[in-house]
């Protein structure tokens, strides 16, 4: 992957209804990177995280991801990401291995039960191969989330308000994980998130999105520069959300 | 891809015990129309004999046993019923949750999000599907095999046997016709608790509505097979006619009298004729389910699971 890892060119989305919730979205990610994803709810963060995932179809524009263009290219895209959305609950009545060696499969992983192993093993999360879904706490059932989205080794991985449901304990351990699989197996990692004190702690990058447009992008030390009289992310987020740039 | 997903359909539908319910309930209904036709069979030749005795104390010739006269097959003319009434909603709700999982737990976002095609997807649903209902009906026909081996005590002749097969392949198409229904309606619906509903609206329409504008003039039609009403000039009737291709579950109960052969004699063009619609709808609705499936928005979920 020479280029970007992610790049989206005056991305729009409409739904149905015909309201437009992308505006020409211009963004790149460069490989490596972990980017956070802000914004305030209906912002177009979930939309912008479906085009790139393969689920939706810009209206107008261009994505690509590891160099692929997410229409053209689907089936490239699709091997190179892992992808956890918020709240997926995977298949409760089957046991946690069966679900990792199900979209194992899916992935074109060719030794499953090898890779879930392995995988699991990464995570500590080994004990919960042979337990049934359904008995799962949040924090459980997102370890097992990751586990699925990095099966296949993907080089992007995106997650989708991936903190949501989780106790204190859960986000650090969350935290940890993402910051391994960033600097052990090189994954570019792209975030929707609301917790901005994670993505002080995590992101190299930040992105605020204010109702379909892309107001900022850069990186965390810049960010904190170019803000010196705000105390925390959060506030400087609260000012880019009060007064667009 | 179309393999992997027909093969862990079957193993969550397993773990649902949805195959063990349908499995389990179709072979209890083959059972039941073996004791039912063994119980009439044992009364007819209990009738007979005393009648027989009666006579020969008289010095009377007897008459040939009735039952010699019956079809072997009638034995399990029952079968004909309990599948509509019965079997089609188990196939209802086979096809339902085979589609309502991806679609409530989110797990449609990330089954797209690998290199799995839609056409793929739904191609291994259809086959889950069939390959379901078909241990059903491959197990129900073992077992009315071995009701009538327990009532006759004689192997069905190869001829019996193709019956049965026929039969049980007939009786195959018509529930996956339904779990077609059960599947077209999550695709159509948002709410999951709706698509269930409409599913049996549809089979309480095809199964009690439909036969009333048709031949249920008679009132035993919803029950049990009848042949075609008798031609006649007036309009309505004449318009009832027509519209009975439409009655599914008439045609299927009416086409099973036949190939069971404990209804009149008709051709096998005649008989293919009455399944031809049915077919017909199992191949439309296959290809609007895989069209709803490519259409579909998999990026949002239900709204209520």
């Amino acid at each position: 992957m020479g280029g970007p890892a992610i790049e989206l060119r005056g991305v729009r989305h409409s739904y149905d209804a015909g309201e437009e919730v992308l505006h020409g979205i211009d963004l790149t990610i460069e490989p490596g990177e972990i980017f956070g994803f802000l914004g305030h709810n209906g912002a177009g963060k979930t939309t912008a995280m479906n085009i790139l995932t393969t689920l939706l179809q810009p209206s107008a524009g261009h994505a690509e991801v590891c160099g692929f263009d997410v229409v053209a290219a689907r089936q490239e895209v699709t091997g190179c990401i892992g992808y956890l959305p918020a709240d997926v609950r995977l298949y409760g009545h089957m046991t946690a291995a069966e679900n990792l060696r199900f979209f194992g499969k899916l992935s074109g992983v060719a030794n499953t039960r090898r890779a879930v192993a392995e995988t699991l093993d990464y995570l500590d999360a080994a004990e919960l191969a042979d337990r049934k879904l359904s008995s799962f706490s949040t924090g459980m059932r997102q370890r097992i989330g990751i586990a699925q989205a990095i099966l296949h080794r993907p080089q992007v991985l995106f997650l989708d308000e991936p903190t949501a449901g989780l106790d204190p304990l859960g986000v650090r351990q969350l935290r940890a994980t993402i910051l391994r699989l960033n600097q052990d197996l090189g994954m570019t990692v792209f975030m929707n998130t609301h917790l901005l004190s994670e993505v002080a702690k995590v992101c190299t990058t930040i992105g605020v999105l204010n109702h379909g447009d892309l107001i900022y992008k850069d990186s965390i030390e810049a960010t904190t520069r170019r803000f010196p009289d705000e105390a925390s992310l959060e506030d400087i987020y609260v000012r880019m959300e009060a007064t667009p740039a | 891809m179309i393999a992997i997903i027909a093969v862990q359909q079957v193993q969550s539908l397993r773990r649902q015990r949805v195959v063990l319910a349908l499995v389990g309930t179709l072979l209890a209904m083959t059972a039941m129309a073996g004791l039912i036709g063994w119980s009439s069979h044992n009364t007819i030749v209990r009738v007979y004999d005393e009648a027989v005795r009666l006579l020969a104390a008289d010095g009377q010739p007897a008459p040939p046993n009735p039952f010699l006269l019956k079809p072997t097959l009638s034995l399990l003319s029952n079968m004909a019923i309990y599948i509509p009434l019965i079997g089609a909603l188990l196939a209802l709700l086979l096809g339902h949750l085979a589609m309502a999982d991806d679609e409530s737990n989110g797990i449609g976002r990330l089954l797209f999000s690998r290199r799995l095609s839609r056409t793929s997807y739904v191609l291994g649903k259809l086959a889950a599907a069939a390959a379901i209902l078909g241990v059903g009906a491959a197990v129900s026909l073992i077992a009315s095999v071995a009701s009538l081996w327990l009532v006759n005590r004689a192997v069905p002749t190869g001829s019996e046997l193709g019956r049965l097969m026929a039969f049980y392949g007939l009786s195959w198409l018509y529930l996956l016709f339904f779990a077609l229904i059960g599947m077209v309606m999550v695709l159509v619906t948002r709410r999951r608790s709706l698509a269930l509903l409409a599913a049996m609206g549809v089979w309480l329409v095809l199964t009690f509505a439909v036969p009333q504008f048709t031949s249920g003039l008679r009132p035993t039609a919803s029950l049990n097979p009848i042949t075609d009403p008798a031609s006649t000039s007036q309009p309505f009737f004449d318009v009832t006619a027509r519209a009975r291709p439409v009655s599914l579950s008439e045609q299927y109960k009416t086409a099973s009298a036949h190939v069971l052969g404990t209804a009149a004699d008709e051709s096998g063009t005649d008989t293919a004729r009455r399944v031809a619609p049915l077919a017909m709808s199992v191949t439309g609705l296959g290809l609007l389910t895989t069209r709803l499936v490519r259409r579909h928005d998999y990026s949002k979920g239900s709204s209520d699971d």
